[in-house]
């Protein structure tokens, strides 16, 4: 029997329509919630034609609504990314890194660079979050690098893995650089003057300690009461501390804990929520006061009351696992699906959008419920997409800016549509 | 006092004439970027290609051509990806992503993935290792190298990935003067007055290797200079001194295109020089850029404009990460463009460079790049800058 010709286009149109569906899912994952598009003309090129960014490790928009952005810089970078920094150089040309704190206005022009090693402060082994005060002021996370494989504790900066530093490998050279690890938050004035450091490198008394971080990820400004919200990774604990003093304020645990427990072993889906945090990756506070945080590889977000009381959670991407990958800089983990997290710019913050590394996309949530309303970006390395996104942030306007650590080295913007 | 006078009066004066100067400097650059040196224009479009569909993920891509239809065609490394990368490929799955593409892609003039194949083993023909180079002949087959430890063949397809032949075997060893096989190819270029396909002879051997494109018969080759290939010789030229003149290409040999007047552009990559002969293997010139590059070397591959004189020659430098415009004629270098980085219009490690019927420039990366760029033509233009850096649209 033949085929009458309109079944035959109906299944054409049908077909079309599944690829043009397959198609559209591979950049925007659907969902009810808001649709964004990447504006692959932002940011501009660099006027220094052999700068390049690192793996990023924090983004974030300040009052000005410019994109601050801070990355690892050469220890991070590939031979083939840094000949200019060789010895002897093996290009001319191409490349060195990119100052470490870099400010873009909304043009994407770049607009101040700072940052590295300077007098009365230890610039971080490895970044991790950045945020801008109310006063302007930045604050910057020494993330640091990871602990033994046996510590299921991870920071947001570029975890390298491994044995201690050789003596001999030296910065923007690969490996992991020399010096005691990162265990300390820097506050800078915005042209990058040193104001304050909380905590001390290779100092670490452990998660009751007033005094002493180990490894933080992220920062939260709260300007209410002046305080600075620490990550303390390497503490699985929130800290609270006075941000111009640097004054011990107060600290939990997960779920609002006064006491640290366990370190919990590592994450499957199937078991009952860990009543530890694995690695807090990620702080924000929304304007109704609430205190969002990232616990990583547990692909959960938990919210707190400014005092630490525990509020709820909600599962980010219950199966998603990791994987722990040796690179010409070492070793990275990319681990979980809640690396960072930033709300949506209306009044009552209707959305949180989470960057999820381990699978390469952006997940928004609503943020009264932490309901899944859709995602957007997919793997790989064309604009709007992603390798290892691991920070977010969101200007005045709604726009979702991206950075991506390892390979990624990108920041991008999105926009709604 | 007077003396005072007279000295701000010398400054002012100075000053005037100094700016005056500076003007005049000024105004004649100008006048010789107008009125002096043109070349090709060119503008990066981030449209293209579209996302690859089905979360297929690309790994290093080391090969490029496009067709008649101008389809563009590329050949990737999809077993590059790491566990972070390829998560949903792993036993078990780590997470949602990204799936592997197969090897080889097409894409049409709007960035769509059309047909996408290769990868294994069939019978009569060994895949690579080490994936490496594509090039399209007139019948629109398409053949691809490689550079694995064991491969020394070239392989023909059809555009639906049906086997036609395979030249040469995995399993080889090096040897500049074997006449049955290859060892470690970079490149292939179809020519089509004689039929012939230029083989760059590559990452293990040291020649230009010329087959019969239907027989897959050896025909010639050479070494540098056009001498016959010397390994042992090539080998002992030691690590790579600026100043020295080699007379053995270093290699990798990692392109051989023709131009349609019968020239032999060959990439001596890690010498930061290209080699020019004649089809028949005489040595005409030699051309040096970035010559103080060290490391995997500055000249990578080449490609013609598309005006019937192929008037301009791009040359890919994956070591500074440019494209470099020479007049051919005179092989002078008139304009770079490019930067590195991983945003549109940068690169990681540009590999390979193709033109279009239209004169737009694609180029892939390899290692940590990844990506298939287009640049759109714009014309020629007057020069304004020595090293345009990322051709940005204008008004973006």
């Amino acid at each position: 029997m033949p085929v009458p010709r309109r079944v035959v286009y109906c299944s054409l149109l049908v077909l079309v329509g599944v690829i043009a569906v397959q198609y559209e899912a591979a950049t925007q994952g659907g969902g009810s919630g808001p649709r964004y598009q990447v504006d692959p003309w932002w940011p501009r090129p660099f006027q220094n034609q052999s700068w390049v960014l690192g793996s990023v490790t924090g983004v974030t928009v300040d009052a000005q609504n410019h994109v601050w952005v801070v990355h690892r810089g050469a220890d991070s970078l590939e031979t083939n990314e840094k000949g200019m920094m060789l010895t002897p150089p093996s290009a001319t040309l191409c490349c060195q890194a990119a100052p470490f704190v870099l400010e873009f206005d909304q043009k994407g022009v770049l607009v101040s660079n700072w940052g590295g090693p300077g007098q009365g402060y230890a610039w971080p082994q490895s970044p991790g979050g950045l945020s801008v005060d109310a006063k302007g002021n930045v604050w910057i996370t020494a993330a640091g690098l990871e602990a033994p494989p046996t510590t299921p504790a991870r920071g947001r900066g570029d975890a390298v893995v491994g044995e201690a530093p050789a003596p001999a490998a030296g910065r923007g050279r690969g490996g992991p650089p020399p010096g005691p690890p990162d265990a300390h938050v820097l506050k800078f004035s915005r042209d990058g003057k040193f104001l304050l450091q909380i905590g001390a490198p290779g100092k670490m008394e452990g998660p009751d300690s007033q005094t002493t971080l180990n490894r933080p990820s992220a920062v939260a400004y709260d300007a209410a009461a002046n305080e600075v919200f620490v990550a303390d990774t390497g503490n699985r604990r929130i800290v609270v501390f006075d941000a111009d003093k640097g004054m011990y304020k107060r600290h939990w645990f997960a779920y609002g804990e006064k006491a640290a427990g366990a370190a919990p072993t590592a994450y499957t889906p199937n078991d009952p929520p860990a009543k530890s945090f694995r690695d807090v990756t990620c702080i924000e506070i929304a304007r109704d006061g609430q205190v969002y945080v990232c616990d990583r590889s547990s692909n959960r977000i938990q919210v707190f009351r400014k005092d630490g009381t525990f509020v709820k959670e909600g599962v980010v991407s219950k199966n998603t696992l990791g994987a722990t990958v040796t690179g010409q800089f070492g070793v990275v983990s990319s681990h979980g699906s809640a690396w960072d997290l930033a709300f949506s710019s209306d009044a009552q913050q209707r959305y949180v959008f989470v960057a999820n590394g381990h699978d390469k996309k952006v997940h928004i949530l609503q943020r009264d419920t932490l309901t899944p309303v859709g995602t957007f970006g997919s793997g790989g390395r064309y604009p709007g997409q992603f390798l290892a996104v691991g920070s977010i942030a969101v200007d005045a306007q709604g726009n979702v800016y991206t950075g991506e650590q390892h390979h990624g080295k990108r920041v991008q913007k999105f926009v709604q549509r | 006092m007077k003396r005072n006078l007279l000295i701000g009066g010398t400054f002012v004066a100075l000053l005037v004439a100094l700016g005056l100067a500076q003007s005049v400097v000024q105004r004649v650059a100008a006048a010789q970027a107008q009125n002096g040196v043109m070349a090709p224009r060119f503008e990066v479009d981030p449209t293209f290609p579209k996302p690859l569909p089905d979360g297929m993920y690309q790994g290093q891509t080391i090969g490029l051509w496009v067709d008649a239809q101008d389809h563009v065609w590329i050949v990737h490394r999809p077993d590059v990806l790491d566990a972070a990368e390829g998560a949903s490929s792993q036993t078990p799955p780590t997470g949602e992503c990204c799936n592997i593409a197969p090897p080889i892609l097409e894409f049409d003039q709007a960035g769509n993935l059309l047909r996408h194949w290769g990868g294994k083993d069939g019978p009569g023909w060994q895949w690579p290792d080490s994936n490496h180079g594509l090039n399209v002949d007139n019948k629109g087959n398409i053949w691809i190298g490689g550079n694995g430890a064991m491969d020394g063949h070239v392989l023909k397809f059809t555009q639906d990935g049906k086997f036609v032949m395979q030249v040469g075997k995995k399993g080889v060893t090096r040897d500049s003067l074997a006449q049955d096989h290859f060892f470690q190819v970079a490149k292939t270029f179809f020519y089509g007055p004689s039929n012939e396909v230029f083989v760059a002879d590559g990452y293990g051997n040291r020649r230009v290797a010329v087959i019969d494109a239907e027989s897959g018969k050896m025909k010639r080759f050479w070494g540098a200079y056009g001498k016959p290939p010397d390994d042992k010789a090539a080998l002992a030229q030691g690590a790579y001194d600026p100043t020295v003149t080699y007379q053995h290409f270093r290699g990798p040999v990692h392109c051989a295109d023709v131009s349609n007047d019968g020239l032999v552009y060959v990439c001596d990559r890690t010498s930061n020089r290209l080699q020019i002969f004649k089809t028949d293997g005489t040595f005409v010139k030699e051309v040096y850029m970035a010559r103080d590059s060290r490391a995997d070397g500055a000249v990578w591959d080449t490609a013609f404009s598309r005006d019937a004189q192929q008037k301009y020659l791009y040359v890919a430098d994956g070591r500074n990460q440019k494209v470099r415009i020479f007049d051919r004629q005179s092989m002078e270098e008139l304009t770079n463009f490019g930067k590195g980085g991983h945003y549109p219009g940068e690169w990681y490690s540009l590999h390979n460079i193709a033109t279009d019927s239209k004169g737009n420039l694609y180029t892939v990366e390899t290692y940590q790049g990844r990506r298939l760029q287009r640049f759109l033509y714009k014309g020629i233009g007057p020069v304004r800058a020595k090293q345009q850096g990322v051709p940005w649209p204008q008004g973006k």
